[in-house]
């Protein structure tokens, strides 16, 4: 077991772990923070997308010593407190969802690309999604709130 | 197929089925049953029960009234008693259902129904679903039965409790109805109110009203509207817990023990295992678990058993046809069930033979996987001698007697509280997690939580069954079809019946042995029987050089199926020259579970690729509850059937399934899919039929048209891609497309 000082969602935690304990496991085992979904665990469909240093990255690929003193965000520290995040807000507008449980990998992921490309076409948006998975089927409005992000101009 | 006996000469030679009746179709279950996978040492235990604190109203409904259209299902005496609201003094109405929400919206629209008719808010309302212990059984959440079942029973229930209340609040204030308002906790005169569970406790003593009209939809305020999800703030945050996400104080974790074989059995252990401190190893017949403390002490505990198992090679891929011929069973009618298996009219036979012109074609489909996104999981906790588990299923009640019977206690020993899922598409229906985390925990005095990976998600689960299609039809001089004998064999009856004008016509279904286990799956065998059925017709219009579309609409005479058609036909612009090379049209109709629509599809043909460029459905579900709900249903069901119509298939060879991962079994992606128009017919008077599945039963039939239409080829086998690619590369050993 090792001691690591990890600062998610803006806050510092103190977690004791294996080496090679996957982020993943760590917010949810560890911290509680459910929102990140195992889907996979092979990097396949992008349920547990968090945010590592502001890029998007698989926390079911990651081990909590790979994390360091990066900071790690999650789909938890989006909104601030009852205003939410305007990809979130346009998940809900469109209702890009049905059972939820790819949503907050796919709103993370959304976050990354905006932040690669913060006016994608309509084509550049399902080309930086296609490692999410929505069983639903929801895909074109999921396109529809991030593009509606993106025109806005306002992607926090 | 000539060389086979048929219709009136078949059940005269009917075939020797030898093997062992493993599987038993029910009809009613929308399920098959196969035989418990543990047999456990049985321990009797006390009959102990709880139930929810506040007062439970009892509404005893006349069959009639609750169920408008009462001929079409059977209900069974249980669910007249209806126990659908539960008041208390600090919360909401909580409202009660045995269905479940796995994405479908139930527990909106349920909230919608039960809203109109209390003349409330949606926001009014509490929903609890498939609790088992406090929860009417609705049935299982599978065949798009919510809508056209449970709706009209919720909004009966409500309107019972509103006329009761109304009444006895008329009695109490000495004031007409009129001059009464429903609000958020109670019923209102001036500055006067009697709060629901006032209400309540009069109504146990009162005399129940004898009628109870429902708000005709002229009137309605709440269903008809696109009520946004009640949980989607919930889902947007990442705060919405399913059973995955749970924790229990004192929780320990449980592990499967299964070694890599298909159904293997355990033979024998190898040594004494070294287990970790604290961690106990499960064992009971061929079950073997682990339980400890941490999620990684349970991979340890595993690690340190060295199981033998014991597994029959499954039969090659290579023979699965001839396995379902030579195991067939003969059509059986069935009367009165949902989907019988055995559906004729006229006088086929004859008029096949007699018929100037003939066609027989062969369709088949794979074994394709659910993939829920949320691998299953569940929670048990026992105490004193009842176990209660937390579990994101479909069917509560089914689960709760599956585990009763596994553990050998009463039903009453079990309560099953049901997550909202992560999705499920018929793959939740069974209780195997339930069974298993009951095992495990059995003993512990603690909760247990198991949470199957993505690999066990595909080997300890069950695949939508694969299947072979015979069809054979006959045509008149004027090319007009007048025979259709139609043979699905082992996938299933539902969506069998011919609704085209066919004087003549033969649809059995015959039951055969599947080297899989297998079991429901989104629609059904609808997907497999719409993609014959509608290429059938496709051959036929080919062969006449008529307009597929034309063609069909002079074999239909269901107005409403006649409409999507024609509306389709304008709203796509069916026919319009795309002058860019491998680009066609292709379109399939349905009138499937009481709605009728058309998916019009436009795609991109290069060798053996296809890209889909756009879709068009029409839809016509009578009443739309919520329209922007059954919109995003109808997306992504199309969505959904692309895969199975495209490339998705179960690989398995020798005692494995080779492809139980994500990274080789292709599920649909961004970049695979179209946008998905939708165009509504809402008809406001016309009961709204349920609509979760029938729109994937169209998608695997409307691309194979636009294929053959782009290239010449008629591809007859699902998934498309690879068959497509033996046509295009003839050659050995033609791999199918990976990404």
């Amino acid at each position: 077991m090792a001691r690591y000082e990890l600062t998610i969602n803006g806050k510092p935690h103190t977690v004791e772990a294996q080496p090679s304990k996957l982020l993943l496991d760590v917010l949810r085992e560890d911290l509680d923070l459910t929102g990140t979904k195992y889907g996979c665990g092979e990097g396949q469909c992008g349920s547990c997308t968090v945010l590592v240093a502001g890029k998007a990255r698989r926390s079911c690929l990651m081990s909590v010593s790979q994390v360091g003193q990066q900071p790690v965000e999650t789909i938890e520290g989006l909104a601030e407190g009852d205003q939410l995040h305007p990809l979130q807000e346009a998940f809900l507008q469109k209702v890009a969802f049905q059972c939820g449980y790819c949503t907050p990998g796919m709103v993370m992921a959304a976050k990354g690309l905006l932040t690669e490309n913060s006016s994608p076409t309509r084509d550049e948006v399902r080309k930086a999604m296609n490692n999410n998975i929505c069983r639903c089927g929801t895909y074109g409005r999921i396109v529809d709130a991030i593009l509606a992000v993106a025109e806005g101009g306002n992607r926090g | 197929m000539a060389d086979r006996p048929h219709l009136s000469d078949a059940s005269a030679q009917a075939r020797k089925a030898s093997y062992r009746q493993e599987t038993e179709f029910a009809p009613e279950r929308f399920e098959r049953f196969d035989a418990p996978r543990y047999q456990f040492e049985i321990t009797r235990r006390e009959l102990w029960q709880s139930l929810g604190a506040g007062i439970l109203l009892t509404i005893t409904l006349p069959l009639s009234a609750q169920e408008p259209d009462a001929a079409r299902v059977t209900r069974s005496p249980r669910q007249e008693l209806s126990t659908r609201f539960l008041f208390s003094q600090t919360d909401p109405i909580r409202v009660l259902t045995g269905k479940v929400e796995i994405g479908q919206g139930a527990r909106t629209l349920l909230a919608q129904a039960a809203a109109e008719e209390l003349r409330l808010p949606v926001s009014a309302l509490q929903l609890v679903m498939g609790d088992t212990d406090i929860c009417p059984d609705d049935g299982g959440t599978w065949a798009s039965l919510t809508t056209p079942q449970t709706v009209p029973a919720m909004r009966q229930a409500a309107a019972f409790a509103r006329e009761l209340f109304l009444e006895l609040a008329t009695a109490k204030f000495g004031q007409s109805a009129d001059a009464l308002q429903f609000t958020h906790t109670g019923i209102t005169s001036g500055t006067r109110q009697l709060t629901y569970f006032e209400l309540a406790e009069l109504a146990e003593s009162a005399k129940h009203p004898a009628d109870a009209a429902l708000t005709p939809p002229a009137e309605w305020k709440t269903l008809g509207q696109s009520v946004p999800p009640i949980e989607g703030r919930a889902i947007v945050t990442g705060a919405k817990r399913y059973a995955s996400d749970l924790k229990l104080p004192g929780m320990l974790h449980g592990l499967m023990v299964r070694g890599s074989h298909y159904n293997g059995k355990l033979a024998t252990l190898r040594g004494e295992p070294k287990l970790p401190q604290n961690t106990r190893m499960v064992r009971d017949g061929d079950f073997l678990g682990v339980v400890a403390p941490s999620p990684e002490l349970a991979h340890e505990a595993a690690n340190s058993i060295r199981a033998i198992w014991r597994a029959n090679a499954l039969l090659p891929e290579t023979r699965l046809h001839e396995e379902f011929m030579e195991t067939a069973r003969e059509p059986v009618a069935q009367p009165g069930a949902r989907y019988p298996g055995l559906i004729t009219r006229g006088d086929p036979l004859n008029a096949y033979w007699s018929s100037q012109r003939r066609l027989e074609s062969k369709y088949s489909l794979a074994y394709i996987a659910h993939v829920p996104l949320e691998t299953r999981a569940a929670i048990a906790e026992w105490k004193e001698g009842k176990v209660t588990i937390h579990y994101g299923c479909q069917a509560p009640f089914l689960v709760r007697q599956e585990v009763a019977e596994a553990m050998g206690i009463p039903e009453t020993s079990v309560r099953i509280l049901a997550h909202d899922s992560g999705s499920a598409f018929g793959g939740k229906q069974r209780g195997e997690i339930a069974v298993e985390v009951a095992r495990l925990a059995r003993d512990t005095g603690k909760p247990v939580k198991l949470t199957w990976n993505r690999e066990e998600e595909f080997t300890a689960s069950y695949v939508r069954p694969a299947g072979l299609l015979e069809v054979r039809s006959g045509a008149d001089a004027e090319g007009r079809l007048r025979a259709w004998e139609f043979h699905n064999y082992n996938s299933g009856a539902s969506g069998i019946a011919c609704h085209y004008d066919i004087p003549h016509a033969w649809c059995g279904y015959h039951p055969a042995r599947s080297p899989l286990r297998q079991g429901s799956y989104r629609s059904l065998a609808a997907v497999a029987n719409t993609f014959a059925r509608e290429m059938h017709m496709e051959e036929w219009a080919a062969i006449l050089k008529q307009d597929p579309i034309a063609f069909r609409l002079r074999h239909i005479a269901d107005e409403r199926l006649r409409e999507v058609l024609e509306r389709g036909t304008a709203a796509f612009g069916w026919g319009r020259s795309v002058r860019m090379a491998g680009v066609a049209q292709g379109v399939a109709c349905n009138l499937e579970k009481d709605a009728r629509f058309a998916l019009f599809m436009e795609i991109q043909v290069s060798g053996a690729d296809v890209r889909l460029r756009r879709a068009l459905m029409v839809f016509d579900a009578g009443a739309a509850l919520n329209p922007d709900n059954l919109k995003n249903q109808i997306q992504g069901a199309v969505v959904q059937g692309i895969g199975g119509a495209l490339f998705e298939k179960v690989d398995y060879a020798d005692t494995r399934i080779r492809n139980a991962r994500l990274s080789r079994y292709r599920v649909p992606r961004f970049e695979d899919v179209p946008d998905v128009e939708v165009l509504l017919i809402d008809r406001r008077e016309v009961p709204a039929a349920g609509a979760g599945e029938a729109p994937i039963t169209v998608v695997a039939p409307a691309i194979a048209a636009a294929i053959h239409r782009g290239t010449g080829h008629w591809v007859r086998e699902l998934p498309l891609l690879p068959a497509l690619a033996r046509i295009v590369n003839p050659g050995p050993a033609a791999e199918p497309a990976r990404r």
